[in-house]
């Protein structure tokens, strides 16, 4: 594909956790409208790997581009960077003192500097469209873990972002709310949003995704297509981590 | 998901059964006979000694002295609420300083919070009333009261606020960071305003301690609350009388600022409910 429709693209990411090696020479590439979702067991570095995206996480060496650019280190140009991808959260992380609404508008009024009454305007369809509009002048506490899920999704969308990174969405959900946070999902990456999701959901995985991403041990053992991921994994570790996870 | 939160009560002890609650029926009563006996000996003590005698209450009916009291009232708010702003403001500078990552500034600021916090307000008073004006620097009264009790309070409450920002959760650092505020902008629109309203118990406290720190004011001789109290027993030979009515104001007052801390975390923004969700697993 074209070189400009690379949109995150990691070199020979390495990361240490003092003697931990939790990320070995990852190599990853996001192209514009693909739907990558990163999967493995629990600290195997997926998250990790998510997280250095938009550097909440750092890195010791390699090379992290978003549209061919190197991620900014710091500074206004990181803020900006920050604020082109969006990011959802295992724990939602609304802010607590703010209304759903002003949850959504803050991030256009403070960084885009939109007006407030077009933010607001702005919001409100966007909480329409993850099914939380009535709920936009109450605080997140009072809300259901799955409809806060689908708030930070708004707030994310609000900035209007290149990408979408999902860092485990589902996994801090009652089973019955998982449903209502993965159909939001579907439905971004049906009209083609970039996103990047670690995930623990393999019906999404195989629904969703162009391509699935198998981490272990820090690093990636294999990736592929989703059915061909599923049904014929290559890697003895992918077999025994599927198996594990269907119950066999 | 609960809208309610646990009061302290519940989470300290399990509902009573009948044995527990008989118990504290006895103890109940005990506990009131026992006040009210050492109320009364209280009260008849002070007829013995005269106390209660009208001479000693004879000028709390000349208004003359109610203007008097209630000019010291007026000095020590305005001590107080300065003292006050003074050190919020500083206590938060610190705070930011001892948290800004910058290795010198760091150090600089925790020497000042530790030297704030270690030195009795009494002492500092006597640095700026009797040390300084030997350097040529002597500030009026009022200043030589409020910026003691000031800087004092400042070490306290920078530890307060710093308590509060490391309450604040991770994640909610995080999400700001993650759609484009800067730094300086996560603290201030995310992290302080919730910060403050986990710290309010320990901010009022401390503007308590604030208002009783001004009492020394009569070092320095402003004129506040506890000054005027002490002219006013001097001129009528009124210790108890005097003393018992001013404690009563102060009472009063530290209850207002209960209140009035209460009101404003309430009225800054939206209410804060338990934080069930912030961090599941």
């Amino acid at each position: 594909m074209a070189e400009q429709s690379r949109v995150i693209e990691l070199r020979h990411v390495d990361k240490h956790y003092d003697k931990l090696h939790v990320l070995q020479d990852i190599n990853l590439t996001v192209h514009k409208g693909e739907v990558v979702v990163l999967i493995g067991p629990s600290g195997s570095g997926k998250s990790t790997l998510c997280r250095t995206i938009n550097r909440l996480e750092t890195i010791d060496s390699g090379e992290i581009l978003i549209e061919g650019e190197p991620l900014p280190q710091e500074g206004k140009a990181l803020a900006q960077m920050r604020a082109e991808i969006g990011m959802v959260f295992q724990s939602f992380n609304l802010f607590a003192h703010k209304t759903i609404l002003q949850n959504v508008t803050l991030g256009p009024i403070e960084v885009l500097k939109t007006p407030k009454d077009v933010a607001e305007r702005e919001a409100m369809e966007l909480l329409e469209r993850v099914g939380v509009a009535e709920q936009a002048h109450k605080v997140p506490a009072q809300l259901s873990g799955g409809q806060q899920q689908r708030v930070a999704i708004a707030r994310s969308l609000a900035m209007h972002p290149k990408a979408m990174l999902f860092d485990e969405p589902t996994s801090a959900l009652d089973p019955e709310m998982i449903n209502e946070v993965l159909e939001v999902m579907v439905e971004l990456a049906q009209e083609g949003m970039t996103m990047v999701v670690v995930t623990h959901e393999m019906n999404f995985a195989r629904r969703v995704s162009n391509r699935v991403v198998f981490m272990a041990d820090g690093q990636i053992v294999e990736e592929g297509a989703p059915d061909e991921f599923f049904d014929r994994p290559k890697s003895q570790r992918a077999k025994d981590f599927l198996d594990s996870i269907r119950g066999h | 998901m609960s809208a309610h939160t646990t009061s302290m009560r519940d989470a300290l002890y399990e509902a009573p059964g009948p044995r527990t609650k008989l118990l504290t029926l006895i103890g109940t009563i005990v506990s009131l006979v026992l006040v009210c006996i050492g109320l009364a000996l209280v009260i008849q003590q002070f007829r013995i000694t005269g106390q209660l005698d009208a001479k000693y209450w004879a000028f709390y009916t000349n208004m003359n002295t109610w203007r008097f009291l209630f000019d010291g009232f007026l000095g020590t708010i305005k001590v107080a609420a300065m003292a006050a702003v003074l050190s919020l403001a500083l206590g938060v500078v610190l705070m930011l300083g001892r948290t800004s990552g910058i290795k010198v500034l760091e150090i600089v600021c925790r020497v000042i919070i530790d030297f704030f916090r270690g030195v009795p307000s009494l002492l500092l008073i006597y640095f700026f009333y009797l040390a300084m004006p030997q350097y040529g620097v002597r500030l009026p009264p009022f200043w030589m009261i409020t910026l003691p009790v000031a800087l004092a309070a400042s070490g306290v409450l920078a530890e307060v606020f710093r308590a509060g920002v490391n309450a604040v959760p991770k994640g909610q650092t995080e999400a700001a960071l993650s759609i484009g505020l800067t730094p300086g902008k996560t603290m201030f629109k995310i992290v302080l305003p919730q910060a403050l309203r986990i710290v309010v118990p320990s901010l009022i406290s401390q503007l308590v301690v604030v208002v009783k720190d001004t009492t020394v004011a009569y070092v320095v001789s402003y004129p506040d609350l506890m000054q005027n109290a002490r002219v006013l027993l001097t001129t009528h030979d009124a210790v108890v009388s005097v003393y018992l009515v001013v404690a009563i104001i102060y009472i009063l007052v530290n209850f207002a600022i209960n209140q009035l801390s209460i009101y404003m975390a309430r009225r800054s923004g939206n209410p804060i409910i338990s934080r069930t969700t912030e961090n599941p697993t």
